[in-house]
Order: structure tokens, then C-alpha cells, then sequence
């Protein structure tokens, strides 16, 4: 069984308003893939009914073989730390941070799920490696740290977790273009073995020919298939 | 009366109450919750001893034992009727201080109605011998307190600081939303701290029950003078309840020596009041932005 | 060799041949290989075919309706010298018959003065064995319905979470008593005596809730109140022996008969309740109040960007009603002679706030009906023993658990839960299309819009079903002329296309080449250069524009 994350036809929004509509999408393992679309089309909002953080839900998610999509429309989270156990690595968009907590604290709170627990020390040296700016600021609280230091943290708390799907959210918003370049380019560098990714995105450019595929968002629905199969509507 | 006299008593009671406004403090700072049961939990973890001395026939250790249980099975109690079904409502602070308010009086009735209204004696924990250092003659039970009640904040500070448990409920603190993202379960994890709390609480009934009877309104100053000690040192912040504790342990000692027992709360809430005019979040209360609902 | 994108297209591809080839069209394909075109209908039948389970939406107004005709349309109760109604009452028309009629707005005022009229004739209608009890409890009914009046003005209207009210109705109590036995005051002094002291001390307990928010100062009023209660109870001036402090003066004389003493107490608590409900009508609803509905908790910041000074507004309020707390302490004084300890109990201010609770915080029907809930069952019930203080506990529990505001916010509540489910409903059953949401159909008042939007949707469904490698080739060959019926249809639709946005040729000088340029649709604004490639030819550019268009067709 290769699929990591199989969802069929769903809606989700909050209250009165529908963000998704009737979405079918499917992540194999090895996979990254790209998700790309403007502000305010649903990128957030599906990495959120993924995570059952939406205010309400219809339709099924099958993440690694069980079903994660309940039909629910009572108190979004309620159920998000256990579909996080089961592996799933969520790095949210702007800055979901602890600020008293210093950034060794901060990596060792990513790998909550207990396997991880036990391969902190290793999955932190990883980490360390890829955003090797944080080294010198270990002990440093979080909260005193820079806006791309933060996003490494958050971004780097993410990795800690061994998780089947990794969902970055916009990993470069509201960063210095350079910095958020690095940070990208350091998401696409890690090995993912058996694991998949997926990277929100608003700006194309940053990952066309990096990733296994670029799939369109737009008004809660995916796009692009349909010109990729006649090949038309792109200069040659 | 001797001045090292009144000054032992006042870090004794200091020691006592800390406990519970430290138990205040953290619950608020992670739940969100004021929990006014505390006084609840007070008699309830006496009661649980005074069964098992009753029991056991005195033994310490299985009595300090047994209040330290009931006061964190009185914690899991709160916590499930509380916090688990409101704490994703509307209003969660007012309706849960309400509520824990309501199980306060439904608990302590239902204690007077088990128990009846006459006061129970808990055994001597720490035996009958003093030290003397110089002139200060220190008793058994002051040095035993004393003891217990560090040795009880010092394992729940170093097990917050160092533990997975620990570290969960600090992420909590900081940022309910995000530690959700990370896998950390509210109610799993509140269940622990009101169970810690709880247990601090049963500890700190057990140490004051050395000095005054079980009765099943017995824990409402405790809560009054923690509620006290807690606000002042800041909601949320350990080491500031610790500071307003040993100030208004001293305070306490200075008035009842100088002006006389009735004046104590009154010097007390003076002292209080100023410096939550000074600063209105406490001695080294969170900054606003950390815990707003 | 059928290439299709959404495997709609009906039947095998054909050669459809040019009927105007007999005359040599110009321009125009002779022969060509197309596809047939399903019918315009199917797709549009398809779509619109509604397979959702359906609910009835809407909902009903109970509002009363009364006829009326002719003048007496316009008719009005009013408050006598005053122009201000005594019932919100509108007139109108039926829509349906046209008949004159009048619609009573709110109901609230005769549901008051139907309550208050039933408490003023109780008293003929208690049973016999039990008259005594009851009126006893009509009068703390009276009196304590008074105070959490007063509470909720505080803690809803002014949001200052005090846990101090008995304690001043306390303070002002014992004071007044004292004052009454030591330098025999008659009763009539009590009251405004008590007043002058709840301002008192009503303005030292509002001096740290201008620093304080929340909850710090609900912990800290506890406190307070724990304080009167060990410095009362323990001075001996205010009687520490005797459990509470008694002998003062009072209206109601020995001398007449325990009936017609009870009675007068009751009456005299009715009167009490009374005034309590009209300074809290005269302050919540008035400016005053109004102000400070604009400045909620947590939102303090924005409304003193109007201009809100809410501040002050609360400190008027506290101190009002810590004028009026005082007052009803004297009367208390006045009714009882005398005071008890228990006023300063923990359990007092828990059963006050089971009241304020059970009803309902910020309003007063919610104050009077939780006094009543909890007076009946406190004091009326008296042979159930200690097991009434766990039924109101859980009564109290229940409704912090399951009410999001009490008795009186369970319209409120179950209003927000209805319309939160009917939007989800909603929201999830817009498969006619998708073409508006159902909360942005409501809102347009232009309803010719949203319908062409639904045919436009169809019409790009429909299209979308047979744009093939047929057609494409067909309008590569000659992309001007005569087409097949499948491209025609194409070709009709990008015609129709909104002239903002839609794609023009553009010659570089008089012999240069073409490129595909997007008007603005607008006055002034210049077009802008869609892609960087250049035609050669002006039929590459036609069929570049409508590779253009196909490809938009296809991603909208």
C-alpha cells in the first residue's frame, strides 16, 4: 500500500462558509508535492480539515489506512493531537510558537508521539544540520529569537516528529526573500524515505522542477490537471 | 512572644499555603481554569487520611500517602466534571470558576452529610522530638512541614522542568492551539495537572491538619489565603507565588505581633491591595498576552 | 485517437462537411473530422437535479398580532405626562389582506407585570398550614432578589466580576444596627445611613478595580469578603458571642399580630424588589448602559477609541449600586432588627451566585427567577435537610455545564446553535452548481445575476464536454469560416465573452508581427501584453487566442 493520504470528496469550511468544495486528492509515499494557489483558496484550510482543526468537516481522509475524516461540526482541535500521533508533522503558518520555551525545549516538543520521544537526540542533530543558524541559540527562549529564526523553529519542530506527512504552510511567508529561499530550499532537501510532504506555496517559482507535482488551489477546489493532459495553454 | 517564635510559625504557614496558591497558579496558567474547589479538595484529601489512620492505625507514611492520593483523585473529580465537558465552550473562565464554585458546595455538603459536623484529629506525622539551634527551639512538626511542603514543590518543579509530562503542560501554557498541533491532548494533559495540583493540595491539607482539625468547611481559609497568595504573586507564575508567600508569612507574623491577631487579614489584604494597584498582574504575573481568552 | 478530457462527449467523431463548400466558402474548412454535440439540455438537467435530502428553512414569528382599523392603528399607550410608550407596539398593514393590524414587539413588560402582579396577590392564595413559611421565604425572596438585582448590575452591565455584594450589604447592615442600639436611631434613618455607608465602602472596594481585570478582582473581592466576615465575627463590639447582632429599631411594631407582621414584612421586600428592578431599568437600559454595552471585556480598547470613557461609566455604576446595596443593608436592619454572621459566608455569596447563574448574568428576570429557584428550594423546602444545598449545587452545575448564560440566554443560545447548523446544512448542499454560495445568494439583491451565473456555469460545463484534439486541429486548419457545429459552439461562447479581460491581436508596426494583448475593459486603462510570443501570421494569432481561451475555459 503506497498511499500515504487518500481523500475523497471533501467539503470543509467554518460556520455558514464553505472553503472546500468536494475535494478528491491522493499522496503516495516518497512523494512531495506542491500546493499551489492564492491567498484565500484553501491551501490552510485543507492542511486544517486534514488536521481536523476546521470548524466543519464532511467526507472521508484516509491517512495511512484509517480514516481520520469524521463527519464533525463540533469543536475544531478535538481530535487534532490524535491524528497527530498517528503521524503527522504539521507546520503552521505563521508564527504557532511557545515564546517562554527555549529552542532545545521548543525541537523537543515536536517529537511528542512516543516513538519519537525515544530518537530525540538523533532527529535534533538532523535538525541542527539543516538549520545549522539555531545552534548557537539552544538555550535561547523562543521568543527572543528573529522572524526567520522562528520559522526555522517551527519549521524544524515539524521535522522532529517521524511522521508519515509532513504539511509545511507557506514556510516562506513573511520572510526576507533570501531567507525564505533557504528555508525552502532546506525543506526540499530532506530525504523523506517511506514519508511524503506537502508544501503550500504561493509563489510558483520557488517550486517548479524541485517537486514530484504542482497541484493548483483555487476557490476550494485543485486545478491544472486538466491542462496537463492535452498539454495546451502553456508556451512551448 | 518570642520574635523567632512567630517567625517560624509564619514560614511554616507560608510553607503551607504556598503549596496551595502554587497549585492555583499552575492550574490557571496551563487550564485556563480557576479552580475554586480547592478548598473541595482540602477536606476531601483530610477525610481520605483520617479513613486510612482510622485504618491503618496512624501509620505516617501510608497517611500522608493516602491524603496526597485523594487530594489528586479530588483533582481528577474537578477535572472531569469541569474542565473536560466546558473547556472548548463559550465563557469557559466564568462558567468553569462558576463550576468549580458548585462542586465546592455540593462537596462540602456532601461531607458534612457523610461525616457530620464535628471536627476529626488527624495522628502526629512527624513524632514528638526539637532541635535547638542556639536559643531557637524548633519542633518536629515545623521542621517536618517545612520539609515536606520544599521537598513536595521542588519534585514538581524539577519534574515540570525536566519530564515529557512536564514539558507538555509548560507548551500548554504558553500556546493551547499550537501544543494541539504538536500532539499534546488538553484534556489528557489536564487531567494530569489537576491531578498534580490536586495532589499538592491533599499534601498541603495533611500538613495543616497537624496543627488544626478536619471539618468539612475546614478547607475554605486555606483556599482564601492561597486564592490571596497566588493573585499577589501573579496567576501563573511559580516563583512569585513562593516571593507573596513568604512576604505575607512575614506579615502575618509582624501584625500578630505587633498589633494583635484580628488585625492580620486586614494588614494582609492592605498589603495586597497595594501592590496589585502597583502592579495589577502581581508580583511577577504572565504579560497579557500569554494566556487571553 | 478520441482524446477526451471529461469522457463526455457522446458518440464517435464524424466528418462533418461544409454545406457552404458548394460555393466554395471562403476562408472556410471543406471537410473536416468533428464530434457530434450532445444536447444543450442534458447537461443543464444534470446539474440542476437536486439529489440533497431537503429541509424546510426559514422561521416563524411569534410575534402577537392584534386587528385594528382606522385610527386607532396609530393608537398608543403612553407613560402619562410622558410621550414614551408603554408597550413597543408597531402598526401595519397585512401583506396578504391588506387589513390593518398592530404587532406587539416586544413582550417583556406584560410578562413583568403579570409576574409582579402574582407575587402582590400570593399572599391570598398560600394554603393555609403553610402561610407562615411562605411568607418568611417571600420575604428573603424580596430582599435577596433585591441584592442579585443589584449583582447583575454590576457584574453584567458594569462587567466588574465583584464577589464583594454581600459583603457591603453586610458592612452596612451591622453598621446600621450598631448605630441603631448604641444611639437608638429610629428605623426611618437606617436606609439613608446605610447608603451613606455603602458609598463608603463601595468606593474603597471600586479603587482596585480601576487597575484590576477580570478575575484578578473577583479573587480579590473573595478575599474581602472573607475579611468582613473574620473581622465581624471576631470584634466584640459587633456582638462576637451572640452569632449576629440584634435589638435595632424597626417599622414593623410587636404590638400587631405575627399575620399582619409577616405580611408587612413581605410587602415591604415586594416594594424593595420593586425599586431594585427600576434602578435597574433606569441605569442598564439608559445611556449609561448603553455605553457600557459598547465596551465589553476584551474589547475595552476599541470602544475607548469612539470615545467611550468606560471607566467612569463602571465606577458610576459600582458606586450606584453600592449606594443602593447600602440602602438595602439599612432596610435589612430595619426589617429583621438586627443582622447575622452567616451574610458574610462563603455560602451565602455561593448561593448568590447559584442564583445569578441559574438565571442568567446580566439580566434581571434572570437575577429574580434564580432567587426564586433557589429560595424555594432553600427555604421552602426545609424538611429535605442538607440534601437541598447539593440539589441547587447540581442544579447550578448543570447549568454552567449545559448553558452557555443561564435560564435566560437558552433562546439566545439555541437561536446560535440553529442558525450554526443550518448554515453547515446549508453550506454543504450547494451541489446546483457551485456557482454562488447560498450565503452570497441571500445578499445579492441583483437575483438576474446569480441566474447567470448558474446558466454561464452550465453553458461552460456543456462546452467543456467536447472540446477535443478534433476541434482543435479544425480551428488550426481555418480559423475563420464555417465550422462544425461543436466548434461553432465554441467559438459562440468566447464571442460572448465580458469585455474586461478579453484577449485582443496586436500588430507590432504596419509588417510586423502579431501578439496576444488583454483589453482592460475600462476608460484609460491600457491593455496588457499577455505572453511574450510573437505569430508570425494572423491566423497563428487567431488560434493562439483561442488555445487561450479553450485553456481557460477548462481551469475556471
Amino acid at each position: 500500500m503506497s498511499e500515504i493520504l487518500n481523500i475523497s470528496g471533501l467539503s470543509a469550511g467554518y460556520g455558514p462558509l464553505r472553503v472546500i468544495h468536494d475535494l478528491d486528492l491522493v499522496i503516495r509515499k516518497g512523494e512531495r508535492v506542491g500546493l499551489v494557489g492564492l491567498n484565500g483558496h484553501g491551501k490552510t484550510t485543507l492542511f486544517y480539515a486534514i488536521a481536523g482543526l476546521t470548524g466543519w468537516q464532511r467526507g472521508s481522509i484516509m491517512f495511512d489506512g484509517r480514516q481520520i475524516g469524521r463527519t464533525r461540526s463540533q469543536g475544531p482541535g478535538r481530535y487534532t493531537h490524535k491524528i497527530v500521533r498517528l503521524g503527522l508533522a504539521i507546520m503552521p503558518q505563521g508564527d504557532e510558537i511557545f515564546t517562554g520555551l527555549t529552542v532545545e525545549e521548543h525541537l523537543d516538543s515536536g517529537a511528542f508521539t512516543r516513538e519519537s520521544w525515544r530518537n530525540r537526540a538523533r532527529r535534533k542533530e538532523e535538525v541542527l544540520d539543516l538549520f545549522h543558524p539555531l545552534r548557537k541559540h539552544l538555550k535561547t527562549p523562543v521568543g527572543r529569537l528573529s522572524g526567520g529564526e522562528r520559522r526555522m523553529v517551527s519549521i524544524g519542530r515539524g521535522l522532529m516528529a517521524e511522521a508519515k506527512l509532513y504539511l509545511a504552510d507557506e514556510p516562506s511567508l513573511g520572510l526576507a526573500p533570501k531567507i525564505g529561499i533557504a528555508v525552502m530550499q532546506a525543506l526540499l532537501k530532506i530525504d523523506l524515505r517511506e514519508s511524503a510532504m506537502m508544501i503550500a506555496e504561493q509563489n510558483v517559482a520557488l517550486l517548479e522542477g524541485r517537486v514530484d507535482r504542482v497541484i493548483g488551489m483555487h476557490a476550494g477546489k485543485l486545478k491544472g490537471e486538466a491542462s496537463v493532459a492535452l498539454n495546451i495553454g502553456r508556451a512551448e | 512572644m518570642d520574635i523567632t517564635f512567630i517567625l517560624t510559625n509564619a514560614l511554616v504557614v507560608a510553607c503551607i499555603y504556598g503549596l496551595v496558591a502554587v497549585a492555583i497558579s499552575i492550574t490557571w496558567s496551563s487550564l485556563g481554569l480557576i479552580n475554586l474547589a480547592y478548598g473541595f479538595v482540602f477536606s476531601f484529601a483530610g477525610y481520605g487520611a483520617w479513613l486510612v489512620s482510622g485504618l491503618t492505625g496512624g501509620n505516617p507514611l501510608m497517611v500522608a500517602a493516602a491524603g496526597i492520593l485523594v487530594g489528586a483523585l479530588g483533582g481528577i473529580i474537578i477535572c472531569l466534571v469541569v474542565f473536560i465537558p466546558l473547556h472548548d465552550k463559550p465563557n469557559f473562565t466564568i462558567r468553569g470558576m462558576t463550576g468549580t464554585l458548585a462542586i465546592s458546595l455540593v462537596g462540602s455538603q456532601v461531607l458534612l452529610w457523610q461525616f457530620g459536623p464535628r471536627a476529626k484529629p488527624l495522628p502526629e506525622l512527624f513524632g514528638f522530638w526539637k532541635v535547638s539551634l542556639g536559643d531557637i527551639v524548633l519542633t518536629s512538626d515545623k521542621i517536618g512541614i517545612v520539609a515536606c511542603s520544599i521537598l513536595m514543590l521542588a519534585v514538581v518543579l524539577v519534574w515540570m522542568k525536566s519530564s515529557r509530562r512536564g514539558l507538555e503542560i509548560r507548551a500548554m501554557m504558553m500556546n493551547p492551539h499550537a501544543a494541539s498541533i504538536v500532539g499534546i491532548g488538553i484534556r489528557s494533559t489536564g487531567l494530569y495537572v489537576m491531578a498534580i495540583t490536586g495532589a499538592m493540595a491533599g499534601l498541603a491539607s495533611i500538613l495543616l491538619s497537624q496543627t488544626y482539625y478536619i471539618a468539612p468547611f475546614s478547607g475554605l481559609t486555606p483556599l482564601i489565603k492561597g486564592v490571596s497568595i497566588a493573585l499577589c504573586g501573579g496567576l501563573g507564575s511559580v516563583q512569585g507565588a513562593v516571593i507573596a508567600a513568604v512576604i505575607l508569612g512575614f506579615v502575618e507574623a509582624l501584625t500578630s505581633r505587633f498589633l494583635g491577631g484580628q488585625y492580620v487579614l486586614i494588614t494582609q489584604f492592605l498589603v495586597i491591595i497595594t501592590i496589585l494597584i502597583i502592579r495589577p498582574r502581581g508580583i511577577s504575573g504572565l504579560l497579557d498576552k500569554a494566556r487571553e481568552q | 485517437m478520441m482524446d477526451t478530457i471529461q469522457g463526455q462527449i457522446t458518440g464517435e467523431p464524424y466528418v462533418w462537411r461544409n454545406p457552404l463548400a458548394v460555393w466554395d466558402s471562403k476562408g472556410g474548412n471543406h471537410e473536416v473530422l468533428t464530434v457530434r454535440v450532445p444536447n444543450p439540455n442534458s447537461i443543464w438537467r444534470e446539474n440542476t437535479a437536486y439529489k440533497a435530502k431537503t429541509y424546510k428553512v426559514g422561521r416563524l414569528k411569534h410575534y402577537v398580532i392584534w386587528p385594528a382599523n382606522g385610527e386607532r392603528l396609530w393608537q398608543r399607550w403612553r407613560w402619562w405626562p410622558t410621550r414614551r410608550n408603554l408597550l413597543h407596539i408597531k402598526g401595519q398593514y397585512n401583506r396578504k389582506t391588506l387589513k390593518a393590524e398592530k404587532e406587539i414587539i416586544d413582550r417583556r413588560p406584560i410578562y413583568w407585570a403579570i409576574c409582579l402582579l402574582a407575587l402582590v396577590l400570593a399572599p391570598m392564595f398560600f394554603p393555609v398550614g403553610l402561610e407562615n413559611t411562605l411568607l418568611t421565604a417571600g420575604v428573603i425572596f424580596g430582599v435577596f432578589a433585591a441584592i442579585n438585582v443589584c449583582w447583575t448590575l454590576i457584574v453584567g452591565t458594569a462587567s466588574i466580576f465583584s464577589l464583594a455584594t454581600y459583603a457591603v450589604v453586610g458592612v452596612a447592615a451591622f453598621i446600621t444596627s450598631y448605630m441603631s442600639i448604641k444611639l437608638g436611631l429610629p428605623w426611618w434613618c437606617l436606609p439613608p445611613i446605610g447608603a451613606a455607608i455603602g458609598l463608603a465602602f463601595g468606593a474603597i472596594i471600586a479603587l482596585p478595580a480601576l487597575r484590576l481585570d477580570g478575575f484578578y478582582y473577583a479573587l480579590l473581592t473573595l478575599g474581602l469578603n472573607e475579611l468582613c466576615r473574620v473581622y465581624f465575627t471576631t470584634s466584640k463590639e459587633f456582638g462576637a458571642a451572640s452569632g449576629g447582632l440584634y435589638g435595632a429599631d424597626s417599622f414593623i411594631s410587636n404590638a400587631w399580630s405575627p399575620y399582619a407582621q409577616s405580611l408587612v414584612s413581605y410587602y415591604s421586600a415586594f416594594g424593595l424588589l420593586v425599586a431594585a428592578l427600576f434602578l435597574f431599568r433606569f441605569t442598564s437600559g439608559k445611556r449609561i448602559g448603553r455605553i457600557l454595552k459598547m465596551a465589553p471585556e476584551k474589547r475595552e480598547a476599541f470602544a475607548q477609541a469612539t470615545g467611550v470613557d468606560y471607566r467612569r461609566a463602571r465606577v458610576t455604576i459600582f458606586l450606584l449600586t453600592s449606594v443602593a446595596l447600602g440602602l438595602i443593608g439599612g432596610f435589612y436592619t430595619a426589617l429583621y432588627r438586627g443582622v447575622a454572621f452567616s451574610i458574610f459566608g462563603f455560602d451565602t455569596v455561593l448561593l448568590g451566585l447559584a442564583m445569578l447563574t441559574i438565571g442568567g448574568i446580566g439580566k434581571a428576570e434572570g437575577a429574580v427567577a434564580g432567587t426564586l429557584i433557589v429560595v424555594v428550594l432553600d427555604k421552602v423546602l426545609i424538611e429535605l435537610g442538607p440534601i437541598r444545598h447539593i440539589i441547587i449545587g447540581g442544579i447550578m452545575m448543570t447549568v454552567v455545564l449545559f448553558l452557555n448564560n443561564g435560564l435566560y440566554g437558552m433562546k439566545r443560545q439555541f437561536w446560535a446553535w440553529r442558525d450554526k447548523k443550518r448554515g453547515e446544512w446549508r453550506s454543504t448542499r450547494t451541489e446546483k452548481g457551485g456557482e454562488a454560495l447560498p450565503e452570497e445568494a441571500t445578499e445579492t439583491d441583483n437575483k438576474d445575476l446569480l441566474y447567470f451565473r448558474r446558466f454561464d456555469k452550465n453553458q461552460r460545463d456543456y462546452l467543456r464536454g467536447f472540446i477535443c484534439n478534433e476541434i482543435i486541429e479544425e480551428h488550426k486548419a481555418k480559423p475563420l469560416g464555417q465550422h462544425s457545429e461543436a466548434l461553432e459552439r465554441v467559438l459562440l461562447y468566447f464571442r460572448r465573452a465580458p469585455m474586461d479581460d478579453k484577449y485582443a491581436i496586436h500588430r507590432l508596426g504596419p509588417n510586423g508581427l502579431y501578439r496576444i494583448i488583454a483589453v482592460a475593459g475600462r476608460r484609460g486603462i491600457s491593455p496588457r501584453v499577455v505572453e511574450d510570443k510573437e505569430y508570425g501570421t494572423i491566423e497563428e494569432a487567431y488560434h493562439g487566442v483561442f488555445m487561450r481561451r479553450v485553456h481557460d475555459l477548462l481551469e475556471s
